[in-house]
């Protein structure tokens, strides 16, 4: 079938009264999941299970996906209000969007990344209709070298996330590496640094870490300050509260790369939507003019990566829909929730069904043009929050981040942690290190870990795997030229100093 | 005999009208949302609802975390509740064996009873030159380590039946592990590595399609839906067919009518036509089992694995 039949057959089925309905609770679903720290689309969609068997499969799949798609949206809520991680792939959204809430540009923060996510969601949307198959095949030929280079390249972002010394940044960037290697070896079945926890078995969960560091250990760092705290200034008036036509053309690059390299990172089975936000940014930062002001509140600083986590849905789809192979958590449940209706997922199942995937497809442009509708006008009643005094705001921010992490797990030990990690935020705060860094390192050494180890059982021992091949060598070059951005910048400012003094 | 076991039925029977819940039930699994005991506990959740065998509601509650050892201290702490049932499955059997911290083994809980057996088969990419078992072991003895295979941890029954072919074969062949399903089919499909162990349900549609053949099926009978492929005996090689065991265990210390009652609700379940019909969509086998047959079974099958373990070089720790 044609992609313009398929679509308008697609629209068919999404504009029935019934799904429309579905589609909306799905995305209003998500937005709320999103908001809230701690509660996943993973657990939503498995507790929604049981009431789907009883609903019509297409109207079922529109509300599960909405749900997917929509929790992308609210998950950059709390991180820019409160620096506290709504989801983990909104962890990058923390370091540029909050600061520019503590500028006053909360409102211009959640905007952007309502319009990103909606960018960068129907291009992932585009992706999923029109090329599909042949980006399965693409992923399919990414294996393990192609993977280690992947996470090297980003680990190699740490000189650009790293503030005035690149000693404590990777110092920062290892300590993340070592926590990524806690809990039970998956090629050994060995316990590392366990200290004897069955806590600490299967590792430590990132969102802790995340939501440690910089919602605790900012509060903690603030705490300190004794004087009488000044409100943070929140402009009057809608349109104060939207981007400006300056912020947009800021962003258009931002929108452009964080859509393909969140699609293209969501096709690969292992990478996954944390990562794609963190190497968006991390490109952002690379090819932008003003480099030197990420993480002080910088738009596209927020475009990017909540562009990057959204079209990376679309493409964890593919996978999915033209193989049958689940790329993440909630992807996995889509395939049980396709399973349990009663459909063999597979490489035949979009020629078998192609009710479902074109209405799937149709359905997710409507959601994405239902949630920016939803969203924007949130965003004046969200950035009201911040006029909360801080005796307010600040057991706000401990309470939202304790009950996310309570909820997510369950355990009182996740609580401890919390709190640990909290005074290491406080203690690299007043020591100047970067947190950015160790949350890299913490995302991507469990992957990269790994990979590594799986190319070698590959090559029998033999490193030249990694270079022999041609994405994996492409890869590592990009990964090499990161690793040189700070030494250029170097020598253009001595460059620049250099002109300036032969013009005295 | 027959007398007897009828008798001893009729007693537990009897006993089993001796408790009833009165409180909801929480039904503790050791993965997340949408992992394998998850999905077969919603399911059993949703068919004991349907067919009106318990009287309360049942909540599944993920106990994730260290494989199943925190699933498991979580149920050894509930001692004496009767409102407690688990989901085991083979790894509640081996985290004991390899992971020190994992203290909490199925023998300190109270059996209840096996639900199913899970066959698998072993399956290569549709192009690949192999058309038998035997084809693919002779090239593995052809160029010893060159040949690999895509899997989970060390500990699981991916590696176990690599191990015991192995062993049978003096062929050798390299184990990858990949944390999910997904990436598994991904490196096999990708013509990244050779051969796979895989469950029936996730390799009937690229097998349909044309992406996959099986070699054969490690199973003890030639499954309903793959009636071409020989089991591991009929390949010749003569194995014992490692299964995913799935079942049910409560908390310890809980009275003996306990224990009889939800026996006997799931012997009620595995006796219904939505029981049934899951087991053939899932191509799993009734692998039904009481109590007292399950202790045995749990003996048994620890010791096995602790030797295959013990010669594939892992650290064994009890």
């Amino acid at each position: 079938m044609d992609i313009a039949g398929g679509l308008i057959q697609g629209f068919a089925v999404a504009l029935q009264p019934a799904n429309l309905l579905w589609c909306f609770v799905g995305v209003l679903l998500g937005t709320v999941v999103g908001i809230m720290p701690g509660l996943g689309p993973p657990a939503t969609i498995a507790m929604l299970l049981p009431i789907t068997a009883l609903m019509n499969p297409a109207g079922a799949m529109i509300m599960l996906a909405g749900i997917y798609y929509g929790a992308k949206y609210g998950g950059s809520t709390t991180s820019i209000l409160l620096n506290v991680p709504g989801e983990s792939a909104s962890v990058v959204t923390c370091l540029d969007g909050y600061a520019m809430a503590r500028k006053g540009r909360a409102g211009a923060a959640l905007g952007i990344a309502a319009i990103a996510s909606f960018i960068a969601g129907t291009v992932g949307v585009l992706g999923l209709m029109l090329v599909a198959p042949p980006l399965a095949r693409f992923a399919l030929a990414f294996s393990a070298p192609e993977y280690f280079a992947l996470m090297a390249f980003g680990l190699s972002m740490v000189v650009l996330l790293a503030g005035r010394s690149m000693a404590k940044a990777l110092l920062a960037m290892l300590v993340g590496l070592w926590i990524a290697g806690i809990g039970t070896d998956l090629f050994t079945s060995t316990s590392r640094f366990t200290f004897g926890r069955m806590e600490l078995l299967s590792g430590i969960d990132f969102v802790v870490v995340a939501i440690g560091i910089f919602a605790i250990g900012e509060v903690l760092a603030n705490l300190e300050a004794r004087e009488e705290p000044q409100l943070l200034p929140v402009p009057k008036g809608l349109r104060n509260l939207l981007p400006t036509m300056q912020d947009l053309r800021d962003c258009r690059f931002a929108f452009a790369q964080g859509s393909i390299i969140g699609f293209l990172i969501g096709v690969l089975p292992g990478a996954g939507s944390t990562i794609a936000s963190f190497i968006s940014y991390g490109v952002e930062k690379a090819f932008s003019r003003r480099r030197e002001e990420f993480g002080t509140g910088v738009i596209e600083g927020v475009a990017a990566p909540e562009g990057a986590n959204n079209s990376e849905t679309g493409g964890a789809l593919v996978p999915l829909l033209t193989l049958g192979i689940p790329g993440s958590g909630t992807t996995a449940i889509l395939l049980a929730a396709l399973v349990l209706w009663g459909f063999k997922p597979g490489p035949l199942f979009i020629a078998e069904n192609p009710n479902l995937f074109w209405g799937l497809v149709a359905s997710m442009y409507i959601g994405n043009v239902m949630l920016l509708i939803l969203n924007l006008p949130l965003v004046p009643v969200f950035a009201q929050v911040l006029r909360a005094p801080v005796y307010v705001l600040y057991p706000l921010i401990l309470g939202v981040s304790i009950v996310g992490i309570y909820a997510s797990s369950g355990s009182l030990f996740d609580l401890l942690l919390l709190v640990g990690f909290g005074l290491l935020g406080y203690l690299m705060r007043k020591l100047d290190y970067p947190s950015a860094p160790l949350i890299l390192g913490l995302v991507l050494g469990g992957a990269m870990e790994r990979a590594l180890r799986q190319s070698l059982m590959m090559s029998e021992g033999s490193l030249g795997i990694l270079v022999s091949r041609p994405i994996s060598s492409v890869m590592l070059c990009f990964a090499l030229l990161i690793l040189l951005i700070p030494f250029f910048s170097r020598v253009n400012t001595w460059r620049v100093r250099a002109l300036e003094q032969k013009d005295l | 005999m027959k007398l007897f076991s009828t008798l001893v039925a009729a007693l537990v029977a009897i006993e089993a009208q001796a408790f009833t819940p009165t409180r909801p039930i929480e039904v503790v699994v050791h993965t997340g949302p949408g992992g394998g005991s998850d999905i077969l506990a919603r399911a059993v959740v949703g068919m004991i609802e349907k067919e009106k065998l318990v009287p309360v509601r049942m909540q599944v509650v993920n106990k994730a975390g260290g494989g199943s050892t925190v699933a498991a201290a979580y149920l050894f702490e509930k001692k004496g509740d009767p409102h407690t049932i688990g989901f085991f499955t083979g790894v509640w059997l081996t985290s004991p064996i390899t992971t020190a911290e994992a203290k909490v083994t199925l023998r300190d809980l109270t059996p209840v009873a096996r639900l199913v057996l899970e066959p698998a088969l072993i399956a290569v990419k549709a192009d690949a030159p192999y058309k038998t078992l035997r084809d693919f072991v002779e090239a593995a003895k052809k160029s010893p380590g060159q040949l690999k295979q895509s899997g989970g941890s060390v500990t699981s029954r991916d590696n176990v039946v690599r191990q015991l072919l192995q062993k049978n074969s003096g062929a050798r062949w390299a184990f990858i592990s990949f944390p999910g399903g997904g990436e598994r089919i991904a490196a096999l499909l990708g013509g990244h590595v050779n051969m796979m162990v895989i469950e029936p349900a996730e390799a009937g549609e690229h097998i349909r399609a044309g992406n996959m053949r099986v070699l054969a099926q490690v199973s003890e009978k030639r499954l309903a839906g793959f009636p071409e492929a020989p089991t591991l005996k009929e390949a010749g090689f003569d194995v014992p067919s490692v299964p995913q065991v799935r079942g049910v265990v409560a908390p310890p210390g809980i009275p003996a009518e306990n224990a009889a009652y939800w026996e006997d609700v799931l012997r009620k379940l595995t006796r219904t036509a939505s029981w049934k019909k899951y087991l053939e969509d899932n191509q799993f086998e009734d692998g039904f089992q009481n109590a007292a047959e399950l202790a045995k079974f749990y003996d048994e099958f620890t010791a096995q694995m602790r030797g295959i373990l013990q010669e594939a070089g892992v650290k064994i720790v009890r």
